[in-house]
């Protein structure tokens, strides 16, 4: 019927089109894929992951957002599964493995109901309300309070979290650690409201050499930078400290202005004014008598003369990041015109100012404050990939132990409050009506994910252990879990391995959204503009013979 | 069929039935492609631009944007979803698979040597039967039906999208965003300017943390640490331009003569500033909104003051606050007499601002504002796209519950208004003698479309739902006792027709008559085209400045 047969081109060329029952099951293989990457990465048997980045760039880490974030994937939905770990990482810090396996267990439960022709909706109404019931499980009888002041249950519940990563051999150190940064930082606002920017006031600073064990949290700041001139003092007890984030050395006006000379004098004149303009603001800084000056600009020569000829110590360039900390810890403000510097400016609650040499590069430490806001947690290691990972570690230790101060309710560890919700579930999904019931028991059946992969992580017998766990659960045993070490059935209370409440119910929420997500697609279309490959390889599906190909392989490193 | 080159035309030219076949088939292709995203369980699309970028999401005129669709015919329905999408916001799905039906049932009348024009009148003179029967059978007053009918109706648009299990809660969450941006019109009536519900994003936690806040959301943090975090009984001093150190605009140069005086050069410049801080802290504003930047040197002045200064806000953002707190926005400090003044009435004012933190970013909220009320929404989700496509879903129902709250009228959805036209038109077509009556018959049952595909997305029988849905609708008309089936519609889930009205399934009234219309509109547009003429591109590449030279226009 039309005129010779000739296509009718109405989308652009270059797209790629591609719709129903095919995307969703290549949409679940790409979620699985990603979740087999990392499903090693998960317990206290976990094993590290290499990966070179194109820049040649090596990265040691088992953290599962680590992972993800160095690998490029091509397919759309592979990339959601990506972001979720940030999403975790970003907002509780810790999780990141079990949530993007879990996630992908989810969307592998469903497969087989879309090969049954079940619609996509009816599983995911299923999913979203054996979330409720799982987050009302967590909330009301799984989860148990925890008293934030007491250090000992605290420390158990940080070492569980890192007990599976490279830090777990230094458990006790890290947990001092993180618990003592995280009271540093926190603080409580007028309206009572706590509030605990890890980010913000505690810096990790890496100094290679030394030993792990070095590593330490100081109660104060360390910079890395030396005094301006030799002459400088290197150590001052209980300094004045006065900072600034102007530069202490004559600067142009803003305006374009020429100075037409005339006399001879003039020249002179003016190369006075500029010291003038120096001794004057040393002049004022100096009327404060302070032992030391930080700023964050720069310090001319003429200037640092004048401050090492009163005895006061000079740092420069300093970043404003430090500097706001370096305000927090000390007590000072931070000043931008000299003149108008005041004595409550002052920061006087810093203990010690010492410059020390380690290695081959000195480094500020202002220590001994009282009552810090903001501190430093100085770490020290053989080489910079292991203290890469080894803050990648603390980062998640921090994570967990605000978010223990943000919500103190603990649930048991070890894959056993998995296995209770898991439980809980199936005996619920006998009261759900409909086609539902499969899926919702599906979605219980998914939760086991997270004891198997411990189990199997550690080279147990998967279905003995799996079944022997279920047995014990459903006679009550509710904090039974797999002890991932020995691989053998253990009561998570006598082990005392915890995690945070916010962490799993983050982790329930954000896998099941993503798998609805997911789930409701059933059109990709691709490419729209780019006539290069680009097109074709974002809807290559994701395996590791296509990866082995295109050489950008992550290899699997026994550490 | 292509003509040959008597107009010396670079490119081809066709003409007569194959246009217009060929048009048909782009036009119904397009709307195949946004098909499965109809009704409440219709599936989304997974959209991935050349640099990788996904985009997920069931809004007919977002994935029509995306696409990129070259063919002209195509490229008219591409349009009409934008259009839609304007005027309306929502119902962008349906508009286009209703124009896309009414093609192919024209062009088959066409293949029965009906002529175009008078199917066009036909298509017409439905529409506008339909139009009237709508407003005068089929609409309901929500002012009868209450509050709980516009939730009904934002539950209804949301009910497709990604957010459809949790439409309780983000429907309540929609209609009291709506409710809170009201303002009168000046004329008795109100207006709803959704615009003015600033809805931002933050990846974390589940969906059903997102949240309403009254008051105005703005996506920037406190210019310095030590500012405090919150202010109550805030004066607001909305500015719009920075508070730098004063320099000379470019090209200007002072020339001086005595070195002495650059110096008071350089002081004055500091000062400037300086003294501008200090009227607008005189007059009582403790919190200074800026579009552009703020000097480090001069935000000291604020921390002591106990002022709360941000800086690089959104220009669109200032703009909606000086408006909610009854701020004058400011673009210079410059009064008539050519002095620098702030006078304590630019300030607006507020109950509370504060520096919250939600996910990894601090917001600033403004709440309590004086004016007129704003509010903010705050969407959460596993990732970016969730959020993405839940920003697109509540905009769509705000945009429903915009409409039914303006016009206060609405209609039953679920196929219901479009079956109960097309048993309406099918009995009006037979009363025409006149050749528009076989048109008319088509308009009637092309609408048919929107429960036929209803039915097949939801996996039902649609021969065996969509006759029922007619006899319902057929009965209600004829016989006066049983016009309350006029409210019946497709319930997808259980695969029933029901009554509509009770279940709480209702669109604006706008929304089904601009559909119809626009449908229309389009249908027409495309139906009229009888020859296409396609230009090659003219191989010649210069610019026309080389072919200006080259003519020695330029000599």
């Amino acid at each position: 019927m039309l005129g010779g047969g000739q296509p009718i081109i109405v989308l652009n060329q270059n797209t790629k089109r591609e719709s129903g029952r095919k995307v969703q099951l290549q949409n679940i293989n790409a979620g699985k894929m990603i979740a087999d990457v990392i499903r090693t990465c998960l317990g206290p048997r976990s094993m590290l992951k290499m990966l070179m980045d194109p820049m040649g760039g090596v990265v040691m880490t088992n953290d599962g957002n680590a992972i993800l974030r160095e690998i490029t994937v091509q397919h759309p939905a592979a990339k959601h599964m990506i972001e979720i770990a940030r999403t975790q990482d970003e907002e509780v810090g810790d999780g990141t493995s079990s949530v993007v396996i879990l996630a992908g267990e989810m969307l592998a439960v469903a497969e087989q109901y879309l090969e049954q022709n079940m619609h996509p909706l009816i599983i995911i109404q299923a999913y979203r309300q054996a979330l409720d019931h799982a987050l009302e499980a967590l909330k009301d009888t799984l989860s148990v309070p925890i008293d934030i002041n007491d250090d000992t249950q605290m420390t158990e519940v940080i070492k569980s979290c890192i007990g599976t990563k490279f830090l777990g051999q230094y458990g006790d150190l890290a947990c001092g650690m993180a618990l003592r940064a995280v009271r540093t930082v926190a603080t409580t606002d007028e309206s009572g409201r706590r509030e605990i920017d890890v980010k913000k006031w505690a810096r990790i600073e890496k100094i290679p050499g030394g030993a792990i064990e070095e590593s330490c949290v100081l109660d104060g700041i360390m910079i890395n930078k030396d005094v301006t001139h030799a002459k400088m003092s290197r150590k001052v007890e209980n300094p004045r400290i006065i900072l600034l984030d102007c530069p202490l050395e004559y600067k142009k006006g803003e305006s374009q202005t020429s100075v037409e000379m005339t006399a001879e004098t003039d020249f002179t004149r003016l190369l006075q004014i500029e010291e003038e303009h120096v001794k004057e603001l040393c002049a004022d800084i100096l009327a404060l008598r302070p032992d030391v000056v930080i700023t964050e600009k720069g310090v001319s020569d003429l200037a640092q003369h004048y401050l090492v000829k009163a005895g006061v110590t000079c740092l420069r360039r300093v970043k404003k990041s430090d500097n706001n900390r370096l305000a927090r810890a000390c007590g000072a403000t931070i000043c931008n015109r000299t003149e108008e510097l005041k004595e409550s400016d002052v920061g006087t609650q810093a203990g010690l100012f010492e410059v020390k040499k380690i290695g081959d590069e000195y480094f500020t430490f202002i220590t001994k404050c009282q009552d810090p806001k903001a501190c430093t947690v100085l770490l020290r290691g053989p080489s910079k990939d292991i203290l890469n990972e080894v803050e990648r570690n603390l980062q998640d230790a921090l994570g967990v132990a605000r978010n223990l101060a943000l919500e103190p309710r603990l649930v048991p560890g070890g894959g056993a409050v998995d296995m209770a919700v898991s439980n809980f579930l199936q005996q619920k999904a006998k009261g759900v009506s409909g086609v539902r019931q499969w899926p919702y028991s599906a979605l219980a059946q998914a939760l086991e994910v997270i004891p198997r992969t411990l189990a199997q992580n550690c080279g147990a017998n998967i279905i003995r252990v799996l079944t022997a766990l279920r047995a014990k659960h459903a006679s009550g045993a509710t904090s039974w879990g797999v002890d991932g070490e020995m691989g053998e059935l253990a009561d998570m209370n006598k082990l005392k391995i915890w995690e945070p409440l916010a962490v799993k119910e983050q982790v329930y929420k954000t896998a099941v959204e993503t798998a609805v997500l997911l789930l409701r697609i059933d059109d990709i279309v691709s490419g729209s503009k780019k006539a290069k490959d680009g097109g074709e390889g974002a809807r290559l599906p994701l395996t590791w013979e296509a990866w082995n190909k295109r050489g950008n392989l992550p290899k699997n490193i026994v550490h | 069929m292509t003509a040959e080159s008597v107009l010396s035309i670079q490119g081809k030219r066709s003409s007569g039935t194959p246009v217009r076949t060929e048009n048909v088939i782009a036009a119904s292709s397009v709307a195949n492609i946004v098909k499965s995203s109809l009704g409440p369980v219709g599936l989304d699309k997974m959209i991935v631009d050349d640099v990788g970028d996904v985009t997920v999401t069931n809004d007919g005129a977002t994935i029509l944007k995306l696409l990129e669709v070259e063919h002209p015919a195509a490229r008219v329905l591409v349009e009409l979803a934008q259009l839609q999408d304007e005027e309306v916001g929502d119902g962008t799905t349906s508009v286009v698979i209703i124009a896309a039906e009414l093609l192919k049932v024209a062009d088959e009348l066409v293949k029965q040597k009906i002529h175009p024009t008078s199917i066009i009148a036909g298509y017409k003179l439905a529409c506008k039967e339909a139009c009237r029967y709508i407003q005068n059978n089929l609409t309901m007053n929500t002012d009868e039906l209450g509050r709980d009918c516009i939730v009904a109706a934002a539950k209804t648009s949301m009910s497709s999208k990604v957010i459809s299990i949790d439409s309780d809660f983000f429907a309540n969450m929609v209609v009291d965003a709506a409710m809170a941006v009201r303002t009168s019109d000046g004329k008795g009536g109100y207006k709803y300017p959704i615009k003015a519900v600033n809805i931002l994003k933050a990846h974390g936690r589940s969906a059903t943390e997102s949240a309403i806040i009254n008051g105005y959301a703005l996506n920037c943090t406190v210019a310095s640490h030590a500012m405090t975090k919150k202010i109550t009984n805030a004066k607001i001093a909305c500015l719009d331009f920075s508070l730098n150190k004063e320099k000379m605009k470019l090209g200007i140069q002072v020339l001086v003569n005595d070195p002495a005086k650059l110096e008071a050069i350089r002081q004055r410049e500091a000062d400037i500033t300086k003294e501008r801080i200090e009227k607008i802290l005189k007059a009582g504003a403790n919190v200074i909104l800026t579009t552009g930047g703020i000097d480090d040197l001069c935000l000291k002045y604020f921390v002591e003051a106990g002022a709360m200064a941000v800086r690089r806000c959104k220009k669109s953002d200032l703009k909606r606050i000086a408006k909610a707190t009854g701020a004058t926005f400011l673009t210079t400090l410059c009064n008539l007499e050519g002095e620098e003044s702030f006078e304590p009435t630019y300030l607006g004012e507020a109950a509370e601002v504060t520096q919250e933190r939600v996910c990894d970013d601090e917001l600033i909220l403004i709440k309590g504002t004086s004016a007129r009320t704003a509010s903010s929404l705050i969407l959460r989700g596993p990732n970016d796209f969730y959020c993405d496509e839940m920003e697109r879903s509540l905009h769509d129902a705000l945009c429903v519950v915009k409409r039914v709250l303006e016009s206060s009228s609405i209609v039953c959805g679920g196929g219901s208004v479009e079956a109960a036209l097309s048993v309406y038109l099918e009995s009006f077509a037979t009363s025409l003698s006149s050749r528009e009556q076989l048109a008319i018959g088509a308009f009637a049952q092309s609408l048919l479309v929107i429960p036929n595909t209803l039915a097949v997305n939801a996996a039902k029988d649609a021969t065996d739902l969509v006759p029922k849905l007619r006899a319902y609708h057929h009965s209600s008309q004829i016989k006066t006792e049983h016009s309350q089936l006029k409210y019946y519609g497709l319930d997808l889930i259980e695969g029933q027709v029901r009554d509509n009205k009770k279940a709480g399934v209702f669109e604006p009234t706008l929304s089904k008559l601009k559909q119809l219309k626009f449908a229309t509109e389009a249908a027409i547009t495309i139906l009229r085209i009888d020859d296409m003429i396609k230009l090659e591109q003219e191989p010649s590449k210069e610019s026309g400045y080389q072919q200006a030279l080259k003519s020695g226009q330029l000599g």
